[in-house]
């Protein structure tokens, strides 16, 4: 049966039973799998007896995962070559900032091979890695860095916050005939929520309403959006939050119509701030709905600086639920809340 | 190992035109190029024409070629037609990439070309993945990573051969050793040898890349092997180049010696075909005729197609 008898609405999920976004992941890996003959898994580790944080645990068809030795460069040239050869890699990285590694094929090759032949090739190869912070990981090990893939033409970047959304989406994600870059939250990986049990697929660039409100826009993505709805939950605030769920292609149709009701617009991201996607946002906000704001739009971003490891320091830097609600709160009263440089 | 590799009365013929057509292509390009017809880069191949015909004689039209920015011998010995790629040179919508790709991006599906790339190292690693794809699904083609001698300094180029070596990939590592990157020669800018580094990781051929029976031969081996399920190997050819890296110009540098007669593949292979009497003298004289005839049509077919349209970037 061809992918596209499996799209979805994003109606609420119907037939779902309780899952947790790891084994939601794994699912959708193993449908995608035996769906499709096509589909291999490859990448550092991918095969080790983890199961990628148990995300590739106990697959039906183990013979399609392939461990590699630590060279994510050729390994994402090896990812593309198969994907010009008719197959639908899932090229996984147990850590984003191991993509950097791999920049020149990622840059240069996997996003530019549909433009520089004008899309006479399928490239449908699925780039999965998974933001590991906290614990002091440090600078390293703790990136997000969507803002930078998002900025490249030719790879669309998911990063989805809930079981119900990474299962829909990174099937959409293997659906998909181009590359797509695919951020998974570790901090997201125990949370649980209603996902059913069919292969299904869930469309790009549609926001989902986390919460509803009408006096401030908050647009978050992946884990700053589960933040977000903790802070707008626990302080009953009136705040209309906006999940984009793809980071590109982007819902910007849906981010403008919610500021031209609220007036306010508050990007709550996790990535550093300069020329960032919260960056992206205000701009293409103000370019669309200058006239719709109240008052100047804000971001709560990472510092500019790389990530710190002493515990005390991490808990500084990082962005927490409070902090978020506090922002909120101040925006609510007309406030500025800091600029790009972390509230 | 056994030499089987048999050449025949067509397979001579075959080889010479191939060659004739990149070298008469190439010359046209340089004639032309002063006169900015083709607003692209050109890496032209005169003097290396020996190693693509060479090994494309034995490569079917499913076997993945990947290539580096020197595209237009390998890509023309593969099958890529010459209106094709002229009209490519000339940004128009006819050309192979449809004017996106100019002369460092080349295509053609039909004939096992699934693309090229000007990052010097890189594609090394695509060719593996044809031969990883084709090791997962059993089909029956190879992959084949072309590059320079200035690619093996890039960590693409072993970390390639590693993995290749490491699930016994059916892949072609094809060495064109011109032995100089951009103006600086290879004992400047490689301190390791190419064939030892690749001989700890799989078995390696060397040919002389100025001898189109040379690398026929040798080719003929390694691709005969690779399909069997013999695993990786690395076919080394060293040759020379005769152009400057890029432009229509000869190469000037001091210590890079020509010798139009006894450099040239093409003399070589006449000169070899005429004294075994497998062709006459007349034959190879009617060969560069037409040759000249395809590129007339190659070109006035360029020069008549159209211009993509401009709005079409805006997508």
């Amino acid at each position: 049966m061809p992918w596209s008898k499996f799209r979805q609405d994003y109606a609420a999920p119907t037939g779902g039973r309780p899952l947790s976004y790891c084994a939601a992941i794994r699912e959708a890996i193993d449908q995608a799998m035996r769906h499709d003959p096509r589909v291999f898994a490859i990448g550092l580790d991918a095969d080790d007896k983890f199961g990628v944080f148990g995300s590739m645990a106990n697959l039906t068809h183990p013979e399609r995962v392939l461990g590699t030795p630590i060279a994510e460069n050729a390994m994402t040239g090896v990812a593309l070559g198969a994907a010009l050869s008719g197959l639908r890699p899932i090229h996984v990285h147990l850590r984003n900032d191991f993509l950097l590694v791999a920049m020149d094929q990622i840059v240069n090759y996997v996003a530019k091979w549909q433009d520089m032949f004008d899309h006479q090739v399928r490239v449908p190869l699925v780039i999965r890695s998974i933001i590991g912070r906290g614990w002091g990981c440090g600078a390293q090990h703790s990136q997000s860095l969507h803002g930078l893939f998002a900025q490249v033409p030719g790879l669309k970047v998911v990063m989805p916050s809930t079981p119900y959304d990474v299962k829909g989406l990174f099937l959409a994600a293997v659906a998909d005939d181009s590359p797509v870059l695919f951020l998974e939250h570790r901090w997201l990986y125990k949370n649980t929520g209603d996902v059913p049990e069919a292969l299904y697929t869930l469309p790009f660039g549609r926001c989902a309403r986390l919460h509803e409100g009408e006096s401030l826009t908050v647009v978050a993505a992946s884990l700053a959006a589960v933040h977000a709805r903790l802070a707008c939950e626990t302080h009953g605030l009136d705040v209309d939050l906006l999940d984009p769920r793809t980071i590109k292609p982007l819902d910007i149709d849906g981010i403008v119509a919610s500021v031209q009701r609220t007036g306010r617009l508050l990007v709550v991201d996790h990535d550093f701030p300069f020329g960032g996607f919260a960056a992206e946002i205000v701009a293409q906000v103000a370019e669309r709905a200058h006239g719709a704001l109240r008052q100047p739009p804000q971001r709560i971003c990472f510092p500019d600086r790389g990530m710190p490891a002493s515990g005390v320091l991490e808990r500084a830097y990082y962005p927490t639920p409070d902090r978020l609600a506090a922002a909120m709160q101040a925006m609510l009263a007309g406030e500025l809340v800091g600029g790009g440089h972390g509230f | 190992m056994t030499r089987t590799t048999t050449i025949d009365r067509a397979d001579v013929t075959w080889l010479l035109r191939r060659m004739r057509l990149i070298r008469q292509a190439s010359e046209r390009i340089a004639r032309l190029y002063p006169t900015d017809v083709m607003e692209t880069p050109v890496h032209l191949c005169i003097g290396q024409e020996a190693v693509p015909v060479g090994l494309c004689r034995h490569l079917r039209d499913d076997d993945k070629l990947f290539l580096g920015h020197r595209t237009h011998g390998p890509a023309l010995a593969k099958g890529l037609p010459l209106p094709k790629l002229m009209a490519e040179l000339y940004g128009r919508t006819t050309g192979c990439s449809h004017g996106y790709g100019g002369s460092m991006h080349v295509i053609d599906l039909e004939h096992g070309l699934p693309g090229s790339s000007a990052i010097v190292g890189g594609s090394i690693a695509l060719g593996v993945g044809a031969g990883l794809a084709a090791k997962l699904t059993g089909a029956s083609w190879i992959g084949v990573s072309y590059f320079g001698d200035a690619a093996t300094n890039a960590g693409v180029f072993y970390e390639s051969l590693n993995f290749a070596a490491l699930r016994r990939l059916p892949v072609l590592f094809l060495c064109e050793d011109n032995g100089w990157s951009n103006v600086m020669p290879k004992s400047a800018h490689s301190a390791h040898d190419i064939t030892g580094v690749a001989e700890q990781m799989m078995p390696v051929l060397q040919a002389d890349g100025t001898d189109a029976l040379s690398v026929y031969e040798h080719a003929g081996h390694a691709v005969e092997r690779i399909r069997g399920g013999g695993g990786p190997m690395l076919l080394h050819c060293r040759t020379k180049r005769w152009m400057k890296h890029q432009g229509p110009e000869r190469c000037d540098l001091a210590a890079n010696h020509i010798d139009p007669e006894r450099d040239c593949p093409i003399v070589r292979l006449e000169t070899w075909a005429q004294r075994s009497g497998m062709l006459g003298a007349d034959e190879c004289t009617a060969i560069t005729a037409e040759i000249e005839r395809e590129i007339d049509a190659a070109i006035a077919f360029a020069e008549a197609s159209p211009f993509p349209q401009p709005e079409l970037v805006e997508v």
